[in-house]
């Protein structure tokens, strides 16, 4: 088993040095640079020797590889650079940036989990009735409606009827504000939870009716088994391994997805600092996050493989 | 110039929804990690604002974020009008668009123009207790000047060979040749007054430090500017005790926070979003120091034909365009959109739309039948850029001019910008009131931004020129309509139209009117007041 996450960790690197040599090289095949990106047209106004002790600050005129090199260096080194917009340390930014991030992504997870858990297996054991019909509801709501929609309508409404937008008022930490804080995570944690529970709550019960007649479920039912005993302990455990698949997809996703929920709600995290980053060209910022990304979807994915063996002895072999 | 934008109820009408506390017990069980705001350095505090109360914190939102700190190197808009009440220059524009004081007192030209001398303010202080004097001057406009500094601005000063300071209240520029429209380029925001101390020390991008209205009290990049009232001002008491500008990436948001009453004064530009406010929010609507034009290349193909241009500009309905585009919501202009010497009528030829005129001249250019090109676009630049485009493009194909659209990404359209690698393109452009300070950049002799420009001419050249020495109000006046009529007739590009910005303010605030200049438009905020 050990060898196994030992080749598991070694290609998640190789990965992610894949990752940052393509986002490297494609943010430097994008038309303009840093400069053009900071100053507009302006630059147009530049005089030469303005342009030539900017292009230096800017490093626009470096041999791409040597840009690459510095930059890996650096990164492996745990120094992410400076914003070439703010001048500011892009480690600081992402240290404000990254918790709001993961606390939403968590929160996401929470919401989607319980909703989609709870109707996938309520609704697999009564097929066709109010539970499932409603899950399905919820599931046609999550998978259909994209998340921009609902985030954009949940604000409007709340603003507008109750005069209600907790997020628009300068993001609060947990530690400083806890009740302010869970009342700006709640609803884009929603909105996300949403998309994460229609597609945990159809793969939960599918799974779950698959295992409801296997021969196994009869036996526990059989011998007198608690109904709860039953369903948790013997359906739920038995379903497990295709919902924790699609949960540690979701949750890669989830990453992603928090760049348009936290424009719209308005959070200080990851998403919108890759936003304005783009916008900037402000290669450090952005190389950084995305790295970023790219690895809490490769962790995810690892740790998915490594509960896989937990859970089910059959892939321990 | 291209913009760069890539803009309450008091605490007792609040209504908090009651039943926010039910969506907690979900959102107890969330393992959270507390987020703190990371700033430029030890100076920058992080702070949480609060639906205010009467005497709080006065919360502006725009959908951009304060970018830069260094005044000498803005370029984005908010970042003008938020540095703008911290730094002061040696003069700047009134709500009517004239030259007023600032720092300075007084000016007065002498030696045939050749000579502008500045009497400067007594009592004056920066933030960090030091007095504004002449040496101040002197080196902040040689920092501005400095190719290491990178300075848009500092092309304003290219006619200034020295600043010698007469004491320390007085300062002279000798000018290589009589230019007025440096005083339009001194009420720049980058071209603000600095401390020595920051000078000096290097700080004038980390911690600003200035003599305006409000002092620099927090940064965190991205999300939010702080800054507290001066309580040193020298223009009087200044009534908010804090202001805090919020980002808040979407104009639907913006809106949702101004009735949320989380936001007490909102800086809007889509009339869609403005134009839907509830009534207890007030709006109010000022025409954007800036202007939509479709800039035109001379240099090859059918638009070089000067007859083939102008039919472009006789087939146009600029009202039309204009109500499509941004709903009406602005005004149809010429070359100088604003001020002074705001162009009226707006073009020589086809003021308003003319289509058998427009077809004479296509057979005076020998293309009876009409003839195609290209315009580019950038929606990222200007979202409004499409719509304008496609209603030219149908209101062209009336005569026979077939236009192919190209939108790119803002970046790409940039660089083929400032290359001149368009035949057309629709532009969103900084204006001011000064026609020289617009227009010098592209038609002046030797213009930074002639290429873009993509035309020029010797009388052109001529009537800059005249119009920066000439000595008289009366004679720019002339001088400029003179100009104006030039561009149009000669249909070197085909001015559209500016839009309105909107200030929408919550119930309770009090006393704040927008001024049209990015620097000053939030200057009213040292006058306001919320209930």
């Amino acid at each position: 088993m050990l060898i196994a996450l030992g080749r598991r960790l070694l290609s998640m690197l190789v990965t992610l040095f894949g990752v940052a040599v393509i986002i490297f090289l494609v943010l430097r095949m994008l038309p303009g640079n840093a400069l053009t990106a900071s100053l507009g047209v302006s630059t147009g106004l530049l005089s030469h020797a303005q342009l030539v002790a900017l292009d230096h600050y800017y490093g626009v005129g470096q041999p791409v590889l040597s840009q690459f090199g510095s930059w890996l260096g650096s990164v492996l080194t745990g120094n992410l650079g400076v914003s070439l917009s703010s001048r500011t340390s892009v480690a600081s930014l992402v240290g404000s940036a990254l918790p709001v991030t993961l606390e939403l992504a968590i929160g996401s997870m929470v919401i989607g989990v319980l909703i989609g858990v709870l109707f996938g297996v309520f609704g697999a054991l009564r097929p066709g009735r109010v539970v499932d019909n409603l899950g399905q509801g919820v599931a046609v709501v999550g998978l259909g409606v994209p998340s921009f929609i609902i985030g954009t309508g949940l604000v409007t409404f709340l603003a507008s009827t109750f005069h209600y937008f907790p997020s628009s008022q300068g993001f609060a930490s947990l530690f400083r504000d806890p009740w302010l804080n869970l009342q700006q995570i709640f609803f884009p944690a929603l909105t996300l939870g949403l998309g994460v529970a229609a597609a945990l709550l159809r793969t939960t019960r599918a799974a779950m009716l698959e295992v409801i007649g296997l021969n196994y479920a009869r036996t526990a039912r059989g011998k007198g088994l608690a109904r709860r005993q039953v369903v948790w302990k013997h359906l739920f455990l038995g379903a497990l391994v295709p919902v924790l698949t699609m949960s540690g997809i979701q949750l890669g996703y989830l990453l992603g997805g928090t760049v348009v929920v936290e424009q719209i709600f308005v959070l200080p995290g990851l998403g919108r600092l890759l936003v304005t980053a783009i916008n900037n060209r402000d290669f450090p910022v952005v190389q950084s996050v995305t790295l970023i990304f790219a690895s809490g979807f490769v962790v995810v994915n690892m740790l998915t493989d490594v509960a896989y063996t937990l859970i089910d002895p059959r892939t321990r072999s | 110039m291209a913009r760069q934008k890539d803009a309450g109820a008091s605490g007792r009408h609040r209504r908090r929804w009651a039943g926010g506390g039910a969506v907690l017990v979900v959102g107890a069980g969330l393992v959270s990690l507390g987020a703190v705001p990371v700033g430029a350095g030890a100076s920058v505090r992080p702070q949480v604002s609060r639906p205010h109360a009467a005497g709080g914190t006065f919360v502006v939102a725009d959908t951009s974020s304060v970018q830069k700190l260094d005044p000498d190197v803005v370029t984005n808009f908010l970042d003008f009008q938020v540095l703008g009440q911290i730094y002061d220059q040696l003069v700047q524009y009134n709500s009517k668009l004239q030259i007023v004081p600032d720092l300075a007192t007084s000016w007065k030209y002498s030696n045939a123009n050749k000579v502008l001398t500045f009497q400067l303010r007594k009592g004056v202080r920066f933030d960090d207790g030091s007095t504004f004097t002449s040496a101040n001057v002197v080196a902040s406009l040689k920092r501005a000047v400095n190719p290491k500094t990178g300075d848009a601005s500092a092309s304003f000063l290219a006619n200034v060979k020295k600043i010698v300071p007469e004491g320390p209240y007085a300062v002279k520029f000798l000018l290589s040749q009589p230019d007025t429209s440096v005083l339009n380029g001194l009420t720049s925001v980058n071209l603000s007054m600095l401390s020595m101390k920051a000078m000096a020390n290097g700080t004038v991008g980390k911690k600003p430090d200035g003599t305006g209205p409000f002092v620099f009290a927090g940064w965190s990049p991205g999300n939010s500017f702080s800054m507290v009232r001066n309580t040193h001002y020298w223009g009087g008491k200044v009534t908010l005790p804090a202001v805090k500008i919020e980002t808040i990436p979407t104009e639907q948001s913006i809106a949702s926070a101004l009735e949320a009453n989380t936001v007490q004064l909102g800086l809007l530009t889509q009339p869609q979003v403005a134009n839907h406010l509830p009534s207890s929010v007030k709006v109010r609507k000022i025409l954007d120091l800036s202007y939509r034009a479709l800039m035109l290349q001379d240099k090859t193909g059918p638009l070089a034909n000067v007859n083939n241009r102008r039919a472009i500009a006789c087939a146009v309905d600029r009202k039309q365009v204009l109500g499509d585009a941004v709903f009406g919501q602005g005004k149809v202009v010429g070359p100088v959109p604003l001020g002074p010497f705001a162009s009226n009528p707006v073009s020589a030829i086809c003021a308003t739309p003319d289509l058998s005129k427009a077809k004479s001249y296509l057979q005076k250019a020998g293309d009876p039948g009409g003839f195609s090109f290209t315009a580019i676009t950038s929606t990222d630049l200007d979202p409004s850029s499409a719509a304008q485009a496609t209603v030219v493009q149908a209101q062209l194909a009336r005569v026979g001019i077939k236009m192919n659209i190209q939108n790119l990404a803002g970046n790409a359209y940039i660089q083929d910008w400032l290359k001149g690698q368009f035949q057309a393109a629709f532009a969103y452009n900084g204006a001011d009131p000064s026609p020289y300070t617009m227009y010098g950049r592209y038609f002046g002799k030797g213009a930074n931004l002639g290429v873009p420009a993509g035309y020029s001419s010797a009388s052109l050249q001529k009537l800059l020129l005249s119009g920066d020495t000439a000595a008289s109000t009366a004679n720019q006046a002339k001088i400029w309509t003179a100009f104006g009529n030039d561009l149009t007739s000669n249909a070197v590009w085909i001015w559209l139209f500016s839009a309105f910005d909107y200030y929408a303010t919550a119930p309770g605030v009090r006393g704040f009117t927008p001024s049209p200049t990015n620097s000053t438009s939030l200057s009213a905020l040292r006058s306001t007041t919320m209930g």
